[in-house]
């Protein structure tokens, strides 16, 4: 079987459950004959029709509005915002609508759509092409917050989404839309929307993270085994709700937590994991909880994105701090 | 020959000006090589070869403004390499308004992963310690693994470090006989007695060579109980009683490796000075062989320590009830002193007497150690 690339695995999610589900449709800008900015929706228009592929104008709070009122009567929308950093036009619509609409009807109404929007930085855009602002979402209660970091994981999380009942924001790290590949079997089986993934097991170390950055990682991972450092690498997936479980134990093992993630360091997703680890495992800990983040600041133009980036190397460092001046 | 025209170089901007050429005309550039940088309303660009060749010519200089699908550089593209042609047809599907979707492929297995963490682990020997009990740990070299904590679910504290550390200390020993007897008595001693030190000094110029400290401190405690008998009493809180003593009990303190002993020299003035010497060798022979009798160590009615064998010059014994005295007698000290207004070197022994104030008056104390001097300076 041929090996297919990030992208290709959302498109392919979207072919699948499309032709399973005739309540699926798909609308955002260029999503139609275009077949998407970065060809996430191809072939989509000419398969299932113009009806079901709906290319918008350029106006993010029109396709917010739109999903929510598709969402609220039956559809499942998803939508596509080409990139993260235009969903804010759309702000009003996701969380006072999309995200409230099961708790203001009284459960009368749910909201199943999907937002999809790439994001992260690496790909040497402008900085509002570049951002990474997932904790937004996550803060806001009754999103559902995902991010793949795999073809199989793409696939099956987006087929998730789909089929889930909440609002998902369903961001895709572009910077990996076609640099990791791997076999996908389109057999339809959705992932847990609630869990994370542990990509490799180690006894010294639990590394958090999600997104792009999970290639570095487990390029850290293999480095740091080669000098005598064990770590368990865990791509969160579920931004929100965070599957603390598999964390704790992992850290009942290692004792020693790092987060890695693009997005700034400031109310992070990883404060946020460093909080409820203090809060139920704080006694676990041999080492304070560590993270390698992106700056606080506003995402360098790409001439300096590199110094904003993480790189592997960055992540070996922090992870022999905390376990070689923690022993 | 192949043209190159501006490219939309992002935002729809129709205008670039040319910034700086990085060829000349006869040059070879390879695929993706910078060739110009021009500068849009937004943004410097770097534009990359589209592919490899021998530069024709160039259009514009620096400082011109071009407009987007203006011819910028004709090239002779070189054979098409095998691996380049794919390459650049793929590029183009990669479309994207802006910035630049990398292709290369990473060497890392995304896709092979558990759902959750490991199932059915079993993580054995985990260690819940207070972040502090940790630190702890590492300052005083405990081991946490040794620790069962005391905490809720096994969760260790910094006390469990502090009664590790304890424990651990090597050549711990419950103490017996004569050790542990002191530890009550010293105890008792302290809690209950108000000890009040007085300290005095008796010039020794008219000892002969050789004298024997421990008979002339012995006789001079018999003197001085004779002078002032307050000292040589027993005193019972309890029952709010005290007896003086006719007969001078002397307890006389001897070191030793078992610990403490306090034999008692009864009728001390019944004894020639010949006779306390044979009982004192007899009697500390028989406390280093462990042979001493608990009748021995009865019924003193005054102690003396003579802590100044070793080393020592004041200090401050501590009284054992029911008796209400004990002497110290320190190092012999060599002390420069004034005599008929001339500086003279003496010999002087130091006394420290601790007696408990509840049975004795101050004045009953110092009458008691004075008259201990009067006796201490006199030739033998």
């Amino acid at each position: 079987m041929a090996e297919i690339t990030l992208l290709e695995a959302v498109n392919l999610a979207l072919h699948h459950e499309m032709k399973r589900d005739p309540n699926v449709v798909v609308l955002g800008e260029d999503v139609g004959d275009n077949g998407g900015v970065f060809r996430a929706t191809v072939g989509l228009k000419q398969k299932f029709g113009l009806k079901r592929v709906i290319d918008s104008p350029l106006a993010e709070a029109l396709i917010g509005g739109v999903s929510v009122g598709m969402a609220s009567q039956g559809l499942r929308p998803v939508a596509e915002f080409q990139f993260q950093g235009f969903v804010f036009p759309a702000m009003e619509h996701l969380i006072c609508h999309a995200a409230r609409m099961r708790n203001r009807t009284r459960g009368r109404l749910t909201c199943p759509a999907v937002f999809r929007a790439p994001f992260g930085g690496g790909i040497h855009a402008p900085e509002h092409h570049s951002e990474s602002i997932e904790a937004l979402f996550a803060h806001i209660p009754g999103f559902r917050v995902v991010i793949p970091s795999s073809p199989q994981r793409a696939y099956g999380l987006l087929l998730a989404s789909i089929r889930s009942n909440d609002p998902v924001m369903f961001f895709e790290p572009k910077r990996i839309y076609r640099t990791v590949k791997s076999e996908v079997v389109d057999n339809g089986n959705a992932l847990p929307l609630d869990t994370c993934f542990t990509l490799r097991k180690g006894r010294d170390l639990t590394l958090v993270t999600w997104g792009a950055c999970v290639v570095e990682s487990l390029q850290a991972a293999s480095t740091l085994s080669s000098q005598g450092i064990e770590v368990e690498v865990i791509d969160l997936a579920s931004i929100k709700p965070i599957d603390m479980a598999t964390i704790l134990s992992s850290l009942e093992k290692t004792g020693r937590l790092l987060v890695v993630h693009e997005a700034s360091k400031t109310c992070g997703v990883g404060a946020e994991i460093l909080a409820r680890t203090a809060e139920h495992a704080m006694c676990l800990l041999k080492a304070p909880p560590k993270r390698v983040t992106g700056m606080d600041t506003v995402m360098p133009y790409y001439r300096n994105e590199d110094y904003f980036l993480i790189e592997e190397q960055d992540i070996v460092l922090a992870a022999r701090e905390l376990v070689e001046g923690w022993k | 020959m192949k043209s190159f025209m501006l490219p939309d170089l992002g935002e729809g901007l129709a205008e670039s000006e040319i910034v700086e050429w990085h060829i000349n005309v006869g040059d070879t550039v390879k695929l993706d090589q910078i060739v110009v940088t021009v500068e849009t309303a937004k943004a410097i660009v770097e534009v990359p070869a589209p592919y490899s060749g021998k530069i024709i010519r160039r259009h514009g200089e620096a400082g011109d403004v071009i407009n987007i699908g203006a011819v910028l550089l004709e090239i002779e593209e070189s054979e098409p390499s095998s691996e380049a042609a794919p390459q650049a047809a793929k590029k183009e599907d990669a479309a994207t308004v802006v910035g630049n979707v990398s292709q290369q492929s990473h060497h890392v297995d995304v896709d092979d992963f558990w759902i959750g963490g490991e199932q059915n682990a079993t993580v054995e020997n985990t260690i819940t310690a207070m972040p502090s009990a940790r630190l702890l740990a590492q300052r005083l070299g405990v081991d946490l693994a040794s620790i069962t904590g005391s905490g809720a679910n096994g969760l260790i504290t910094d006390a469990d470090i502090y009664s590790q550390c304890d424990k651990q200390l090597p050549g711990t020993e419950v103490l017996k006989g004569a050790r542990r007897t002191m530890v009550n008595t010293m105890a008792e001693s302290h809690l209950n007695v108000a000890n009040v030190t007085i300290t005095e000094e008796a010039l020794l110029d008219n000892w002969p060579e050789g004298e024997d400290i421990s008979i002339r401190l012995i006789q001079a405690i018999i003197y001085a109980s004779k002078q002032e008998p307050a000292l040589n009493a027993w005193f019972d809180a309890d029952t709010m009683t005290r007896c003086v003593h006719t007969a001078v009990n002397i307890g006389i303190a001897v070191d030793s490796s078992h610990g403490l002993y306090v034999p008692v020299l009864r009728h001390a003035d019944e004894y020639s000075a010949k006779g306390v010497r044979e009982w004192l060798d007899k009697t500390i022979k028989g406390i280093r062989q462990r042979k001493i009798g608990r009748e021995q160590l009865q019924h003193a009615t005054i102690t003396l320590t003579n802590f100044g064998a070793i080393a020592g010059i004041y200090a401050t014994p501590v009284v054992s009830p029911p008796q209400v005295a004990i002497v110290g007698a320190g190092r012999i000290i060599e002390k420069v002193v004034m005599k008929d207004g001339q500086p003279v070197a003496v010999k002087a022994m130091p006394l420290s007497m601790t007696f408990d104030h509840r049975a004795c008056t101050g004045g009953e104390a110092a009458r008691f150690i004075k008259a201990l001097v009067e006796d201490l300076v006199r030739k033998s």
